[in-house]
């Protein structure tokens, strides 16, 4: 009976606290809302840019009329092929073009060969055999002749998301195998293509999930950390007494950002020392650069993680809103699986989350080598996240010293 | 009213839902002045002290403070104030504690150490300045909230239940030094749910259910009501304020 006083008695409380009854009954569906909508295992609006030099002719040698020319377009055959939904294209004409534009507007570029009909249909009639074609309204016998050496299909691929390149590459096999079917030929995806990667040596799954993981620590670290600080400060009513003092609401904020940007850089020192000292994760990009990004984040956690304190009563309250943060942002920031996998609604919320640009940031520099030149985006939008969620814990500091 | 008076409020109202914490409250406190502000657990004394220090926006009424309209930044540095719960950092030691809080007030170290010194000895916690605040009572960090709230030497001063958990001879030597600290010029608003204390103001208010039943010398309560103590005086004001009301 005792044991069922004490039961009575927590639920009794906890139905007392509105906050936490609304978090019991709304974080799981949160969680598998999110959950649901965020991996759909299939990829949508992937950008690749194609060159089609093909000239669609196959020269063939005739038992009937000799050498003829035949009208078969396989290059243009390949792009139809192509899943739209899966993928963006952009056609271009000029090769160069099309390889620079890989790894900042496209994922590949697939460059077909001026005889690449050609060479398809001539493996297809040596490997085969003779067979009967349409040819000026007549029946003609194709003959096999010697294997047509020409330049392969050149594809150029960015492999610094695994995930993305293996689905690419296995989208184009699917595509060439539909061709080369309605040749009845048995050349292979391989003897066709010379894939190209983009980056040097291998990037493993642990490679690309590294800085999104070390990104999450972080937010998980910051936060609990920061909103834990702001609302036990409030709740002893120590916050009061420093801004009933001669102090500004912008001083203490940036005292409390200037301690948890060093505890953030201090704890990503750790996670990457550890990273690469135990599992010599992939870093060939610019420290400065990291430590840059690691800064503006940390800035925009805890401006964010004061913003949710507001709203806490209590501690207990404070951790539980602090996962509406940390779901979100180990689901939908692509530290897993690509945002190009998420429904729109959800890769729409994933660029309201701070983790979306840091990880996007730290995979450039440590995968990829790209200094700061080219995080202009990322680094824009963490520094107006850090700014802003700054500019708003500072009117939060003073309100919750009024409603302490 | 006399220009020398630091405290002027007017028409204050404060609403928590349909209750009215503060009901058209009016009041002023001359510099000098050691008010005490009494009252029952509820009657709103928290609810004035937090509005007069600009904590609390009323619905109604303004306060002013030194000449100037509160909430205001420009009071902050020659304000004291004591908030009711201890307002302490229990894993900080008690000089750092004082350390912390003169640093707000841009009090060199030195300041520091020489305040800490005096207001120690006051609240009796000189031999444990070293010692962490978690490790006290509930009237330990109490006194060491005060020593917080007077490490500046400001010229207003707001204590909220100063006394509430502390010894009766500790108390007493509180309330001499309140005393001095008025005589030095300090303004000191503190209240008291212990009626009888309120003995040792200058001025004493008693607030009920967010108004005041009278204010005046203790001297004047007494001689008002008929009565020999503060206590008795209070129930007295109360039993008269019941039936008016």
């Amino acid at each position: 009976m005792t044991s069922l006083a004490v039961a009575l008695n927590v639920l009794r409380r906890i139905l007392r606290d509105g906050r936490t009854l609304a978090l019991i009954v709304i974080l799981p569906l949160f969680f598998v809302l999110i959950y649901g909508n965020s991996f759909s295992g299939s990829y949508s609006d992937l950008t690749i840019a194609i060159v089609n030099e093909d000239n669609g002719l196959a020269s063939v040698r005739t038992m009937e009329v000799g050498r003829v020319t035949l009208t078969v377009d396989l290059a243009s055959a390949f792009v139809d092929a192509l899943d739209t939904t899966v993928f963006d294209i952009v056609v271009l004409k000029d090769s160069d073009e099309a390889m620079a534009m890989v790894g900042k507007d496209a994922w590949a570029a697939l460059v077909f060969p001026k005889s690449f009909s050609n060479a398809v249909v001539s493996e297809a009639v040596r490997s085969s055999g003779e067979r009967q074609v349409e040819f000026e309204g007549d029946s003609v016998t194709i003959l096999p002749s010697d294997p047509v050496a020409g330049p392969l299909t050149k594809l150029i691929i960015d492999d610094s998301n695994p995930l993305v390149a293996g689905a690419i590459v296995a989208a184009f096999n699917d595509a060439f195998a539909t061709v080369l079917e309605t040749q009845q030929s048995s050349v292979t995806t391989e003897s066709l293509l010379d894939v190209q990667r983009l980056y040097e040596g291998e990037i493993r799954m642990l490679d690309f999930t590294a800085p999104g993981i070390i990104g999450f620590a972080m937010t998980l670290i910051t936060v609990m950390l920061t909103a834990m600080a702001v609302v036990r400060e409030r709740t002893g009513g120590t916050l009061t007494r420093i801004l009933i003092a001669p102090v500004s609401a912008w001083q203490v904020t940036l005292g409390y950002t200037l301690a948890f940007s060093l505890i953030a850089l201090f704890q990503a020192a750790e996670l990457f020392l550890v990273s690469l000292w135990l599992f010599d994760i992939r870093f060939v990009g610019d420290p400065g650069a990291v430590i840059l990004v690691i800064v503006l984040f940390a800035i925009g956690l805890q401006g964010l993680a004061t913003l949710m304190s507001t709203l806490a009563k209590n501690e207990a309250q404070a951790m539980q809103f602090v996962l509406f943060l940390l779901i979100p942002s180990i689901m939908l920031s692509g530290v897993f699986w690509p945002l190009e996998t998420m429904s729109g609604t959800m890769r729409a919320l994933s660029y309201a989350i701070p983790l979306t640009y840091a990880n996007a940031a730290l995979r450039k520099i440590m995968l990829t080598g790209h200094g700061i030149e080219a995080l202009t985006f990322e680094l824009s939008v963490l520094g107006a996240i850090a700014f802003v969620t700054l500019l708003l814990s500072v009117i939060s500091m003073r309100r919750q010293a009024y409603t302490a | 009213m006399p220009a020398d008076h630091v405290i002027r409020a007017q028409g204050l109202r404060k609403i928590y839902g349909k209750r009215a914490a503060l009901d058209g409250l009016s009041l002023s406190v001359a510099q000098g002045q050691l008010y005490g502000l009494a009252g029952p657990n509820g009657a709103g004394k928290t609810t004035l002290i937090r509005t007069l220090c600009g904590l609390l926006r009323p619905d109604e009424g303004e306060a002013n403070l030194l000449g100037w309209k509160m909430p205001s930044t420009r009071v902050r540095s020659q304000l004291g104030y004591m908030p009711q719960d201890f307002a302490v950092y229990n894993d900080l030691s008690v000089m750092q504690n004082l350390e912390f809080f003169g640093r707000l007030y841009s009090l060199k170290r030195s300041q520091v150490r020489e305040r800490a010194k005096e207001l120690l000895d006051l609240v009796q916690l000189s031999d444990r300045s070293r010692d962490r605040v978690g490790t006290f009572s509930g009237g330990m960090r109490r006194r060491v909230s005060l020593a917080i709230s007077l490490l500046h030497k400001p010229r207003l001063v707001f204590l909220d239940e100063p006394t509430a958990g502390v010894d009766p001879k500790l108390r007493r030597s509180f309330w001499d030094y309140f005393n001095a600290l008025a005589d030095e010029n300090v303004t000191l608003v503190v209240t008291t749910h212990l009626v009888e204390e309120a003995q040792r103001c200058h001025m004493v208010g008693f607030l009920m259910a967010g108004r005041l039943l009278t204010q005046g010398q203790p001297e004047e309560i007494l001689a008002q009501t008929g009565t020999s103590n503060l206590d008795d005086a209070f129930i007295v004001l109360q039993e008269r304020g019941e039936v008016a009301s």
